[in-house]
């Protein structure tokens, strides 16, 4: 076989992957936006394959947004989602520049405990963080759980940011010293701006993670008016009959902010995580 | 000349604090949103307590009674198994399809963008949507079984012992492989494209390429990812408790869920913190084990 042959034959197979990848993704997806245009009756009454035999309708929208207090769940998320988010890439980058650019006592193991901080079961710290929200009667508020949130973060965010300042060269900082700027603003004026993509790329990582979450917001946040987006979807599940249509509405309303924050900064993403990556 | 030693004594005494500096805030929230939790955590294995009046100081009998409790070793037998196959499909469908988005080829950020979109779905839309898929009543897997006469009543994907832990796990794969794809497609991406072609001038094959070039440069992200994820997929709980909650039976029984159940079902606080013990040490030495396999020599 001539090179030629077989670089086309190489590209032709993996077009038929990406393209087979694209449709398992996507067909389960396309599921659920056709679920949440039926009607009820479409759907305990469909029988055969048509997908729309009244006709596709926006009215479980309408519906859900009437018979739940969706703007008050996805309000709820935003502040402890957005918060922790802003909350833990600050600490994160801070921590990741320090342990970059300085050496001193504990740095190793302050590294590798970051890694081990992410193997402690989740199970376990609910009954503390339960028991010390309570103490503090932050228990049933949007600051509890967004400093929870922001606690389950750090470690992976320092990592991120750390990855990144390493890959940018010393040289910028050490001239920026010798010209008598402190260090905080060394990082702050000099480092951080030319660390954007690896913040954004930290930013979306924290703000996916704890949009995402689930079992702390349904412990911590049992009050109805407190819940998050993600948790209050399962709570409309665990009523009597499940209405399918509703769910799957519920489930595009809660993704549309992840969707829009990753396709506004996709771009970031991939540059950050190229530059700076994650190791070790 | 007296002046300037001080200063430079203080810019000195200074610097050695400015590290500490840049750490305190992030060292200060894991300590006491992680540390303290954790210590309270294994303070609570101690005792046998309701949490609120009752605390009876038990020693190490409820580690004791892990150890023999048949349920708790078929647990984490399960989330073995789930483990093992849920991060090897990661790794399998992350590298396949971050080599081909490598190639030069067109659409690259529409595919990509598209095989990202599993990651940015919340576990629980993910759970709730395959439950909805796979359902008995009005399941669209049925529905299509049915149709071209495949089986003639339908099949309880997620409520039949052999099918529910693999229904799960496939869930599992197809919500986690995008973010080891990413890691992985970030990591190509900067090695060199010298390389390749040096070492396809001396004659190497894409294998020969892929193994001596692709997987060295990788390595130190390989490492990291593969340990998280690992523990990450070892702690699962929202996808399966939301699919099946352990059920039918103990056939998706992973050890998250049995730990839940013992604490929030039954208010076994005690013997639920001490099996969270044990499965923070099985998650350290994994993290230990891979790092000493994959060290660079």
């Amino acid at each position: 076989m001539t090179k030629k042959s077989k670089d086309k034959l190489v590209l032709t197979l993996g077009y038929s992957i990406l393209i087979i990848g694209c449709l398992l993704v996507l067909l389960p997806l396309s599921w659920m936006v056709i679920t949440s245009l039926k009607s009820m009756a479409d759907i305990t009454l469909s029988r055969g394959l048509a997908l729309f035999p009244s006709g596709p309708t926006l009215e479980n929208f309408v519906n859900i947004w009437k018979e739940y207090p969706i703007a008050a769940y996805i309000k709820n998320s935003v502040i402890t989602v957005g918060g922790s988010t802003l909350f833990s890439v600050a600490c994160a980058a801070l921590c990741g520049y320090g342990v970059s650019r300085y050496e001193f006592k504990g740095k190793e193991f302050l590294l590798s405990f970051l890694l081990v901080t992410q193997m402690f079961p989740a199970v376990m710290k609910i009954i503390p963080y339960y028991k010390i929200l309570c103490t503090v009667h932050l228990n049933n508020t949007r600051i509890g759980l967004l400093i929870v949130y922001a606690s389950f973060s750090i470690p992976f965010c320092t990592w991120m940011m750390y990855g990144y300042f390493k890959s940018i060269p010393t040289g910028l900082d050490e001239a920026a010293r010798v010209d008598g700027s402190s260090a905080f603003n060394t990082f702050f004026k000099i480092v951080l701006p030319i660390a954007m993509p690896g913040l954004v790329a930290t930013v979306i990582y924290a703000f996916l993670q704890n949009w995402n979450e689930y079992m702390f917001a349904s412990v911590l946040m049992s009050a109805d008016e407190k819940k998050t987006i993600t948790y209050a979807i399962s709570t409309m599940a665990d009523a009597y009959k499940i209405q399918w249509n509703y769910l799957m509405c519920a489930a595009i309303i809660s993704s549309m902010p992840t969707l829009v924050v990753f396709v506004a900064m996709q771009k970031y993403l991939i540059a950050g995580m190229t530059a700076g990556a994650v190791k070790e | 000349m007296k002046e300037k030693s001080r200063e430079a004594r203080n810019y000195r005494l200074k610097s050695a604090f400015t590290p500490y500096g840049f750490i305190l805030p992030a060292s200060l929230t894991i300590l006491l949103l992680v540390v303290y939790p954790i210590l309270y955590g294994v303070y609570i294995s101690f005792f046998d307590t309701n949490l609120v009046n009752k605390w009876n100081f038990v020693g190490l009998r409820y580690y004791l009674r892990a150890l023999t409790d048949s349920s708790f070793l078929h647990s984490l037998w399960k989330t073995m198994v789930f483990t093992v196959t849920v991060v090897g499909g990661h790794f399998l469908f992350g590298f396949i399809f971050a080599s081909i988005l490598n190639l030069k080829i067109k659409f690259r950020t529409l595919f990509r963008g598209i095989l990202i979109l599993p990651w940015l779905f919340p576990d629980v839309v993910i759970a709730y949507l395959f439950k909805w898929i796979l359902n008995t009543q009005g399941g669209i897997i049925n529905a299509l079984l049915m149709h071209y006469h495949v089986v003639r009543v339908p099949v309880g994907w997620l409520s039949t012992s052999a099918t529910a832990l693999p229904c799960v796990i496939l869930v599992s794969i197809w919500k986690g492989y995008p973010l080891v794809m990413v890691q992985i497609l970030a990591g190509i991406q900067t090695v060199s494209t010298e390389m390749y072609e040096a070492a396809k001038i001396d004659g190497a094959n894409a294998w020969q390429r892929f193994c001596y070039i692709t997987i060295p440069a990788l390595k130190p992200i390989l490492t990291t990812i593969l340990i998280l994820d690992t523990v990450w997929v070892f702690k699962q709980f929202t996808l399966i408790w939301l699919m099946t909650s352990g059920g039918p039976g103990s056939s998706t029984m992973v050890s998250a869920i049995e730990i839940y159940k013992n604490a929030f079902s039954y208010f076994k606080y005690g013997l639920a913190s001490a099996q969270s013990v044990y499965v923070l040490v099985i998650c350290y030495l994994i993290g230990v084990v891979f790092r000493r396999l994959l060290r660079d020599d």
